[in-house]
């Protein structure tokens, strides 16, 4: 049974409702901040662009986990075969808390190449700053919650790894409660690691794109200065000049990481760069001052920059 | 000094509290405001040796407004000094009885702004442009969203907001930039060229949404832009600067009043038609084929008459010749100043006894 229409129904007409004014809450500066953020760590993985803006996050995400992930199929493999092989595959094995920064490091400075420039170069680009600036948001408001978004995207591609890592070795082992007990030692030292890295080089990612809109030249710089000066640290101190190269090494972000990384998983590390001779606390100072400079040059920039 | 019951002193409060939600400043048509909507004070900007701003002092009360100026007048640098986008070098600038350099955010809360240049990334869609700035002006994510589709739709813009920016026209691109400017309600709204790029058609679309926008909504609006023509239609007050001097500051109709004088028009013979009404002891001079005629009763009207007449004269046209809005900028500025105190005559009827000239087109006899 269809009701019947009533007359108003059926003539009933389409109001131009006109404009409307707006009288509902105003959430101010905080609440432009937050969605800042949000955006931005959104924007870095292509969540709410086009299919073509999610290819290289993603591409490059999915690289950084999968040695974690066929690690932990080997490991759960190795299950069938008893006890004693998934030891001994562990020991063996190049995949560990103590290696996958290094493992992935190159991922990360490619994604940090291919996408810190989203954020700065993209507003810069097309002119959108004036639109931010114009907004119930201050210059440093925007600079930092680009930033916050950015580095809280590094810390996701890196801890999501190692958790693969984590769930993998404690639920396939014989012993869960004991492997538990193992393996959360390690968590305070992946953590301190993932920020440490996450902050030093999302903030230098993000000073260098700070100051071209042209995307091309942001990728170079960034990939430049991830990589060139680690290895002229290592020409220089391969050629006998041990002084200067622990300045260079110091003034090399990767190798900054290499070295906190060594500290804090306990690494001998003379063994691998036997031309270095620093103090432990020197790799943490370097890469808080790496982290503090990058962020105060990136705030005066967009104080700077004309909108 | 505000008054404690204004809303600006409530403004001023939120900033320092945690700010939930502020009070906005009334809408133009509402209670009437105690303090002028901008006032600016001896401002001035230099950028190295250029000076785009030179000592500027002007009060603008809600209405529309046009800004006018040649290009590099200053209206940009003035319009961003308000907006809090760029600082003055000196002098200051209040917008709702609020510092601009102190209280930039809570100005912006309701301010919207149109930029002169392009402003959107075009691989966004309109609809994730617009509700995202809502965001960024303080609006809850779901009242963005219905905001966005409102005002979309408000500026003309349908099922083509999901699309990419970088496929729009650059009509399409400046309703964009006008939504984003209301999607958050203003109470003030800063356009900067908004004609700028427009087809004839884009640009009387546009106008007529300024001007909707400033007499329907209650949102005040300062229109800046070099086309006079353009302005003359929506503004009702003006504000002229020159080399980033204020030139002058008045209602829209005192800009284009009558002058004392009477333009007659003719085919050929402007020269013996002025020495005949300058015989008749008329002020006239020949300018190209028109004569000028100073009016101040209405006897030089018979004496026009009866000399075209016994000269045999073709007639275009008689018209009492009013200011024109580029006599601003033609003139010095003191000259314009001058012009504005002459009081105009009161020329009230056309001269009836020219039938040509109530038609200046079909005027030309033989």
């Amino acid at each position: 049974m269809t009701a019947p229409i009533s007359v108003e129904s059926a003539t009933g007409s389409i109001y131009d409702l006109g404009y409307r004014g707006y009288e509902g809450p105003r959430l101010g500066r905080a609440h432009a901040i937050r969605s800042l953020f949000t955006h931005s760590l959104r924007s870095t993985f292509g969540i709410g662009r086009g299919a073509r803006a999610k290819i290289a996050p993603l591409a490059l995400g999915a690289m950084a986990v999968v040695p974690a992930v066929a690690f932990v199929g080997i490991l759960a493999l190795a299950a069938r075969f008893g006890e004693g092989t998934s030891d001994l595959i562990e020991e063996s094995s190049p995949f560990g808390y103590h290696t996958y920064f290094g493992t992935m490091s190159t991922f990360v400075i490619l994604f940090c190449a291919a996408q810190a420039p989203e954020l700065f170069g993209r507003d810069q680009r097309h002119g959108v700053l004036s639109l931010y600036f114009a907004r119930a948001l201050r210059r440093s408001d925007y600079t930092l919650a680009r930033i916050a978004g950015f580095v809280t995207a590094l810390l996701i591609l890196q801890l999501f790894p190692q958790t693969v890592l984590f769930l993998g070795r404690v639920l396939l082992a014989p012993d869960v409660v004991a492997k538990i007990g193992d393996d959360v030692p390690s968590i305070p030292p992946i953590l301190i690691q993932g920020l440490l890295s996450s902050f030093l080089l999302g903030g230098l990612a993000m000073a260098v794109s700070a100051f071209t809109p042209r995307r091309a030249y942001a990728t170079a710089g960034i990939i430049a200065l991830f990589v060139i000066p680690g290895i002229v640290a290592g020409v220089v101190a391969g050629i006998g000049s041990t002084d200067i190269g622990n300045v260079l090494f110091l003034l090399s972000p990767t190798s900054v990481l290499d070295g906190t990384n060594a500290v804090l998983f306990d690494i001998d590390f003379a063994s691998e760069f036997f031309f270095i001779d620093l103090p432990d606390w020197s790799y943490f100072a370097a890469a808080i001052a790496g982290i503090v400079g990058s962020i105060a040059i990136t705030l005066r920039r967009f104080v700077k920059v004309t909108a | 000094m505000p008054s404690p019951t204004s809303w600006s002193a409530t403004l001023g409060g939120a900033a320092r509290s945690p700010e939930r939600n502020p009070t906005p400043p009334p809408r133009r048509s509402g209670t009437l405001c105690p303090v002028p909507l901008i006032s600016v004070r001896s401002l001035t900007k230099r950028y190295g040796t250029v000076t785009a701003l030179d000592g500027l002092s002007v009060e603008i009360e809600a209405g529309i407004v046009g800004l006018v100026g040649s290009n590099g007048a200053g209206k940009s640098t003035l319009l961003k000094i308000l907006l809090g986008l760029i600082d003055a070098t000196s002098g200051d600038a209040s917008v709702f009885d609020l510092d601009v350099a102190s209280h930039g955010t809570d100005i912006r809360q309701f301010v919207g702004y149109m930029p002169e240049h392009d402003c959107l990334p075009p691989d966004a869609s309109a609809t994730d442009v617009v509700s995202h700035l809502a965001l960024m002006s303080g609006l809850p994510r779901t009242a963005a969203r219905e905001r966005t589709a409102e005002v979309l739709r408000h500026v003309g813009l349908y099922e083509e907001r999901y699309r990419a920016i970088g496929g729009y026209s650059t009509g399409m691109k400046q309703r964009v930039k006008l939504a984003q400017a209301l999607v958050h309600d203003p109470r003030l709204l800063l356009l900067d060229e908004p004609t700028n790029g427009l087809d004839p058609a884009g640009r009387d679309e546009m106008l007529e949404l300024v001007r909707r926008t400033g007499t329907e909504f209650g949102i005040a609006v300062i229109v800046a832009s070099h086309l006079l023509g353009e302005i003359e239609r929506v503004c009702d007050h003006l504000v002229a600067i020159e080399a980033g001097r204020l030139l002058r500051a008045a209602p829209l109709h005192a800009f284009t009043e009558r002058t004392g004088t009477l333009a007659v028009e003719v085919e050929e013979g402007s020269e013996a038609l002025a020495a005949r009404l300058t015989a008749a002891g008329l002020e006239a001079i020949a300018d190209g084929r028109a004569v000028l005629v100073a009016v101040a009763d209405e006897r030089p009207y018979d004496v026009v008459r009866d000399a075209i007449a016994e000269l045999g004269l073709p007639l275009v046209r008689i018209e009492p010749r009013r200011h024109r809005l580029e006599d601003l900028f033609r003139d010095g500025p003191g000259e314009a100043v001058a012009a504005d105190a002459e009081q105009p005559p009161p020329v009230t009827a056309a001269p009836a006894a020219d039938p040509p000239s109530a038609d200046p087109v079909s005027g030309a006899p033989g």
